[in-house]
């Protein structure tokens, strides 16, 4: 599904990463770890074409991502990021505001409503909060909103960037649940949550420059 | 009826109240304050006598040079006023402006007017000295807000860029934030048009010995005029600057 050859990933003009050759499969669950600073974020931006400072090549379904449309590429391989932006609005218009987007007009409207109060069940948000304005939800809240805006979008590849860095265990528990048992597509995230660590099929270890792909913890 | 140079000095005695006022404040506009008034007074008598020969020539090519020259001044007076992406901005309020002016002066000119000939330095000049005096500081207002609505949410664009959104419908909501920034005051000065405010131009004729009626029907007319530039403007000059500020992947390009 998703290809890597990168020969180097670079931060500005330093060097990050060396000579990642890595394969993402449909459905397989990836967790990037390493310390702070060794190009984890870099790394995951690359998937979305929103960091190009690398040389090599990454292929999704056989075709370098730099020939996608960058909107096309977005609307499958979408990210979800640390600190979730809603923006202005009830939660229903923060929901709908992605679905108008060109790339995501594929989407069936009645089916829509469906999936969103389905998602709504899954992560334990009442329906109530639909008619709810977007600011006024707490973090976890809006960090669950943000997962069931990006998941009605249904993208093939989820990028998930530190998304329960901020939030209590039982929130984390919720989101991390969702996704694992009801999330169809690909997962890569970056996380240290230890509720996290069990259920990934592998993880990638960012070490001295280079990545080690283990299969199992 | 005319001033006479010794009621201009007794005008120029009226600075006497903010000087007063700057002095007892401290406030420190008072270099300012001659500066400007300094520069008025000579920009004005050099443009009183270069307009006095141009209308007496009649020439519509020598009026066309003219226009020519206001609109470089205004892309270069812009260009100094906004403090970011200089590099790429000249382009960019060139074509905005020009591209106004393309539209609207012919316009006003040969379906409005239609004075003989066309291009009459009398009607030309003073109408697009206003439209593009407008235009400028609109497109001014407007660059700068979009520019400061991007820097200070990034995270918002980058939301909707992982979203699925393109260029267009990522910057949208931070464009109209700054396009009702520039035209709000736009609309309300136009609403309060012959109420609170006689304009300028119109004040202007009425001094000069035209009928309020004639006086009218221009400020109406100059009204619209501006009112379509300056969005005209605003639109373009965003617009083009949304192509030259992201890359191909939509992502902002570094400021240098």
């Amino acid at each position: 599904m998703l290809d890597i050859n990168i020969k180097r990933l670079y931060y500005g003009d330093k060097t990050l990463l060396t000579d990642l050759n890595l394969v993402v499969k449909p459905r397989e669950r990836i967790l990037i770890v390493g310390p702070t600073g060794m190009g984890k974020s870099s790394l995951l931006h690359t998937f979305n074409l929103m960091n190009q400072n690398y040389d090599g090549s990454i292929m999704f379904e056989g075709k370098d991502l730099r020939e996608y449309a960058p909107h096309d590429l977005r609307s499958q391989i979408c990210q979800v990021m640390q600190e979730p932006y809603l923006g202005e609005g009830s939660v229903e218009d923060v929901l709908q505001e992605p679905l108008s987007y060109h790339s995501n007009h594929h989407s069936n409207s009645k089916e829509r409503r469906q999936r969103m109060l389905a998602l709504f069940e899954n992560f334990r948000l009442p329906e109530s909060h639909l008619s709810k304005q977007a600011e006024q939800l707490s973090g976890g809240e809006k960090q669950r909103v943000a997962l069931v805006r990006t998941l009605l979008l249904n993208p093939k590849i989820l990028l998930l960037d530190e998304i329960s860095s901020a939030l209590d265990q039982n929130t984390s528990g919720i989101i991390s649940d969702c996704i694992f048992n009801n999330y169809p597509g690909a997962v890569i995230a970056i996380s240290h949550d230890p509720l996290w660590r069990e259920r990934w099929d592998r993880n990638w270890t960012l070490q001295d420059g280079k990545i080690i792909d283990n299969r199992e913890f | 009826m005319d001033i006479s140079y010794i009621g201009l000095v007794f005008a120029l005695l009226l600075l006497i109240f903010p000087i007063l006022i700057f002095l007892q404040l401290k406030l420190k506009l008072i270099g300012q304050l001659f500066t400007s008034f300094g520069r008025m007074i000579v920009q004005l008598s050099l443009m009183g006598v270069w307009l006095e020969f141009l209308f007496t020539q009649e020439i519509s090519w020598l009026t066309l040079i003219w226009m020519v020259v206001m609109v470089s001044n205004a892309v270069f007076t812009l260009r100094g006023r906004l403090k970011f992406q200089r590099h790429i901005l000249l382009p960019i309020i060139a074509t905005a402006l020009a591209t106004t002016s393309l539209v609207l002066m012919p316009w006003i000119l040969i379906m409005v007017i239609r004075p003989q000939p066309i291009f009459s330095p009398e009607f030309a000049i003073p109408i697009y000295g206003m439209v593009l005096g407008n235009s400028m500081n609109s497109l001014a207002l407007a660059m700068e807000r979009f520019e400061s609505g991007m820097s200070d949410n990034w995270r918002a664009y980058y939301t909707r860029l992982s979203l699925g959104a393109n260029l267009w419908e990522a910057a949208l909501p931070t464009f109209r934030k700054a396009m009702h920034a520039s035209l709000l005051p736009q609309l309300l000065s136009v609403a309060s048009m012959g109420v609170v405010s006689l304009p300028g131009m119109m004040t202007g004729q009425i001094l000069g010995g035209a009928s309020p009626l004639v006086a009218i029907k221009y400020q109406m007319m100059i009204m619209i005029a501006i009112f379509s530039g300056v969005c005209l403007t605003d639109y373009l000059g965003i617009r083009l600057y949304l192509r030259k500020r992201f890359d191909i992947y939509y992502l902002p390009k570094e400021d240098k």
